[in-house]
């Protein structure tokens, strides 16, 4: 592989990884806070993408989308939380089958609703061309994917050091039970991790829509994969998720193009080989105690 | 009594009543069918069986990443008969009984028993997979059922194989698709002889209907003179596909030769243009799925220039065609796609075959004589099987995609004729 | 007296496909009660796991894929179809690989063995997809024979819906077995409180293991018995698909009891292959099934018989 090639695979690397951070940031936080195992990530990613799809072909705007997809699976995770996990705290299982059970519904109605052909929609207006990088052309959009991810991991960061919510969150993830002994409606807290959780799940969807498409079985795709990002970065942490996304992303995109023979399972190798070096993750906080 | 008698108790009563409660149940869900038992009453007269219903059974996928196609088809299916007033060969047809194969080998084997033993069709159709249809070719061989495939390609549903393995023709088994031989052979020897392309480089969806495309695509373009300089594999289902191009960006040969279809063949065609591949002089070559109507609805004039190869087009200037997308237009609003048309072509034949036969399905070799000696004019040319094989005898167009009309469709460039599939 | 009744119900089993000779239906029926016996068994095994050990696998079907793949195999391979050599080859490759995972999965708990097995039966499903001369990768390896015993034939439906059976009730009574022995209530101990087993002297990485090599080759059994009854190995036999197929049927059965898994086989093959006959939105009710089982029966569905019997019986 020329240096050329190198640095454009990287930089392919780089924006999967980026969008694997939006993805994941969600799920990092609510397992790592919660507790909780919410295999219906993929499900918000889809019903995020279905919503971008449902505003691009209605108003051709998918800034819009960028505002309303995150905003509506927002609203849904903050029913859900309260109206089924709430009761689950602390058994897994359960929670397991139950947002399984979720994410079939969801995925069946959206493509009992919206049909289930593949759909896509285009690159949003401004970020449809491509420019020139080290000589090759590159798609203006995966550049914008990768700043708009640095600068969500910012906002984020921000958020989780600054803010009162975010020193809750972190508590949170310290000792729930010492903050709700410390008088915290960790209820209230709880609803809306999960929401911040699934609107970010949206989000994921609506930046991913004019990349990867919008089809049955994406919910599938995606929660793989942020799965795999959560476990390897670690639970719990903004920076987990960095390094998870950040190790992910160009492993996969480096090893699809040089090892094809084992491109379905390498990104699964490497989660294994990375967890039985580092059992919790590579930045996990999170002792699991079962 | 000890704690462990009680719940032993309790789980046999469990068992008990469960296994009653599902034998009930399965009892319970079967339609209230026609008379007989599955003991077939063989010494019908002719027109005693063409008084009953024909059961058509259409195994197609509903669910699961291959939807669309099942759509589709299904549509195709249901205007045809509308078109034919529920009669086939002067016999009136039942409603087709669609069932879901869900991209799953069991589940189709499932499916295609409930088609024998429960609603014991007169005829099957459909299976979009290969995988399904190797899996279930011997049970409807066994069964002596007559199946018309209308899309599965892999090569060895109507080739005399070694063992039969993975899957061989049958008395019984026709297919109104295509085997992909058919589509990557006849282009890789155009390639080499009219087109003159020296050197080509192919990239194919890593699973058996890429690598049996590139393979018969290798061997026919190496054998007229070509060269294939290198090859690149994607999984099935890769997301992301700039990182493949940026590989075959840093290839010199230009003419790439390309296996994908549905939303890979989408996503491959978007990351080829963001990386400026047609301004660096590389060209898109592949079989026809890469740039069907299901994939040119979405990326719209992004793969203009595209040369493909396929037995079909929407553009493809004869009466039946013209009748054929109008009345798919007028009914459905859209554009009929490659797989309406194999599973028009299906009922097309199975028409014939039973306007041969004087509606009867009963005698199943005379019902297989009869599709063996079906010859009609079809939306894609003259139609015919080969009496050996069962697979369809088609002519192949080589397409290149531009706009008309204001849509993306394949234009036809020329045409490799009469291609019959091998056989072995 | 209850002995009797088990072995009534088992004699009514195995006969299913004569007394239901005068329905309409008698032979789907068949094909499709075979098919959920199947996937009892596979959640039978992964019920050893995740119901009495508290180990939470997410990759079960790499063992009983494996399984499937072996005894079609050798089949072919070694030119026989006693069936002995395709349960045996079937046990014994699912074994070895339940051996060689579990070695590393074993150390990991929790969300972390959920996702180590994930991972190993994607590696599995790769290897599968690659090695295409072995076994047939995506198209998958047709033409499996049925099996031959004591010169008894096994081709006809009925025939191979007794061997399945049959099969069948030998692994329920395995697992009784097991689950009532000693060792049964040491992994058991193992979900409740791992560290007092450790305390009380158990060698607990060792138990785990063996629980995974024992759940691993009962799942072979039960994908040897697949690839007979589809004459077919496909590779979503070892796909996710599959796993997580098996875990909601233990799930929603009701783990770590023995009937459980059966019962919940039953309803999720039911709904997932019987129902969509008839629905457009057999998924959706999956789902709320699902749902529904969580918030109101939370022992699964043995539990909310168990509950409704104690509940008739005062």
């Amino acid at each position: 592989m020329s240096p050329e090639v190198f640095v454009q695979q990287a930089l392919n690397g780089i924006s999967f990884g980026a969008l694997l951070f939006i993805l994941a940031a969600g799920l990092s936080l609510i397992f790592g806070m919660m507790d909780v195992v919410n295999l219906a990530h993929g499900a918000f990613y889809m019903l995020g993408a279905y919503v971008t799809l449902a505003i691009v072909q209605r108003t051709g705007q998918f800034y819009l989308a960028l505002f309303v997809a995150p905003a509506v699976v927002g609203l849904l995770g903050l029913i859900l939380e309260p109206l089924l996990l709430r009761r689950l705290r602390g058994r897994h299982l359960d929670q397991v089958l139950l947002t399984i059970g979720v994410s079939l519904v969801i995925a069946d109605l959206l493509g009992l609703t919206f049909g289930r052909e593949i759909h896509s929609i285009p690159l949003p207006a401004g970020l449809d061309r491509s420019t020139q990088i080290f000589g090759g052309d590159y798609p203006v959009y995966r550049l914008f994917v990768i700043g708009f991810s640095i600068a969500l991991a910012g906002a984020l960061a921000v958020i989780h050091r600054r803010t009162r919510l975010g020193a809750l969150i972190r508590a949170g993830v310290d000792d729930a039970q010492m903050l709700d002994a410390l008088g915290v409606d960790i209820d209230r807290l709880f609803s809306r991790t999960f929401a911040l959780g699934a609107a970010l799940a949206g989000l994921a969807g609506v930046i991913a829509a004019p990349v990867f498409g919008i089809f049955p079985g994406m919910d599938v795709d995606a929660l793989i994969y942020s799965l795999i990002v959560v476990v390897v970065g670690g639970l719990g942490t903004l920076s987990g998720a960095v390094a998870g996304a950040g190790l992910v992303g160009p492993a996969d995109t480096f090893g699809r193009v040089l090892f094809p023979q084992f491109a379905l399972a390498l990104i699964f190798a490497i989660m294994a080989l990375v967890l039985l070096l580092r059992p919790t993750g590579l930045l996990g906080r999170v002792r699991i105690a079962r | 009594m000890r704690t462990s008698d009680v719940r032993i108790s309790r789980r046999k009563f469990l068992i008990a009543s469960s296994a009653a409660a599902l034998a009930a149940a399965c009892g319970a869900s079967t339609p209230a069918a026609s008379s007989a038992p599955s003991s077939a009453a063989t010494a019908t007269t002719a027109a005693t069986v063409a008084a009953k219903p024909l059961k058509i059974g259409q195994l197609l996928p509903f669910t699961k990443v291959y939807a669309e196609l099942g759509n589709s088809m299904k549509r195709a299916t249901d205007l045809y008969l509308k078109q034919k007033g529920n009669k086939l060969g002067g016999r009136a047809v039942a409603p087709p009984i669609y069932e879901d194969e869900a991209n799953d080998p069991a589940v189709g084997a499932q499916k295609t028993q409930k088609f024998i033993e429960q609603d014991q069709v007169d005829v099957m159709m459909g299976i979009v997979a290969t995988p399904i249809a190797y899996a279930v070719r011997n049970a409807i061989d066994s069964a002596k059922l007559v199946f018309i495939e209308t899309n599965a390609g892999g090569n060895a549903l109507t080739r005399t194989t070694n063992n039969c393995t993975p899957a061989c023709k049958s008395k019984y088994i026709f297919r109104a698709s295509f085997s992909s031989w058919q589509i990557s052979n006849p282009i890789g020897t155009y390639f080499a002889t009219k087109k003159g392309v020296k050197e080509a480089f192919t990239f194919v969806a890593d699973y058996g209907f890429g690598t049996e495309s590139q393979a018969d695509f290798m061997n026919a373009f190496q054998a007229a003179g070509g060269k294939v300089t290198g090859s690149l594999k994607a999984p099935l289902g890769s997301a992301d596909f700039l990182p493949f191009v940026t590989q075959l960006k840093a290839q010199p040969t230009k003419d790439i030769y390309s296996f994908f279809s549905g939303t890979d063949a989408i996503n491959y065609i978007k990351a080829w243009n963001q990386l400026g591949m047609p301004a660096a002089g590389y060209k898109m070559n592949g079989a026809g799925f890469l740039t069907e109507q299901d994939v040119l609805k979405e990326v719209k004039d992004q793969a203009n220039g595209a040369v493909t190869s396929l037995f079909w087009a929407v553009t493809l200037d004869n009466a039946e065609n013209k009748a054929f997308v109008d009345a798919y237009q007028k009914e459905y609003n859209l554009l009929p796609d490659v797989f309406a048309l194999q599973a028009w072509d299906g009922m097309t034949a199975l028409d014939q075959a039973l306007t041969a036969t004087k509606g009867d399905t009963s005698n199943k070799d005379a019902f297989v004589a009869a599709l063996e000696g079906v010859k009609f004019n079809s939306p894609r040319g003259a139609f015919e099987f080969d009496k050996d094989t069962h697979n369809v005898i088609q002519d192949m167009y080589i397409r290149q995609v531009a706009i008309q009309g204001g849509n993306a469709v394949n234009t036809i460039v020329d045409k490799v004729a009469r291609v019959t599939d091998p056989g072995k | 007296m209850f002995a009797g009744l088990a072995l009534a119900v088992a004699a009514l089993l195995v006969t299913f496909p004569a007394w239901t000779a005068e329905w309409e239906s008698s032979r789907y029926a068949t094909t499709i009660l075979r098919d959920m016996l199947v996937l009892a068994i596979l959640a039978l095994s992964l019920d050893l796991l995740v119901g009495v050990a508290g180990m939470p696998s997410l990759g079960h079907a790499a063992f009983f894929g494996a399984g499937a793949y072996a005894a079609a195999i050798a089949a072919q391979r070694l030119g026989s179809d006693e069936l002995l050599v395709g349960l045996v080859a079937a046990v014994a490759v699912a074994a070895v690989l339940a051996l060689v995972i579990g070695l590393f999965a074993v150390r990991a708990a929790g969300i972390f063995f959920l996702m180590l097995t994930l991972a190993f039966a994607q590696m599995v499903f790769a290897v599968a997809f690659q090695a295409a001369d072995l076994t047939g990768g995506s198209n998958g390896l047709a033409g499996v024979h049925r099996p031959t015993f004591a010169g008894i034939d096994f081709n006809g439906p009925e025939a191979l819906y007794q061997l399945v059976a049959v099969v069948f009730l030998g692994v329920v009574l395995i697992s009784w077995r097991i689950r009532s022995s000693t060792y049964g209530h040491a992994l058991a101990g193992l979900r409740e409180n791992e560290r007092r087993m450790r305390a009380l002297g158990y060698d607990t990485m060792r138990l785990k293991l063996s629980a995974f090599v024992v759940a691993g080759a009962m799942a072979g059994i039960g994908g040897a018995l697949s690839a007979y009854a589809l004459r077919f190995v496909s590779t979503n036999d070892v796909g996710i698909g599959r796993s997580i197929e098996a875990f909601v049927s233990v799930l929603i059965g009701g783990t770590g009891t023995l009937i459980g898994p059966v019962i919940g086989a039953a309803v999720v093959l039911y709904i997932e292959r019987v129902l969509p006959s008839s629905i457009p939105f057999a998924e959706t009710v999956l789902g709320l099934v699902f749902v529904i089982f969580v918030v109101a029966a939370r022992q699964g569905i043995v539990g909310l018989a168990r509950e409704s019997y104690a509940r008739v019986r005062r």
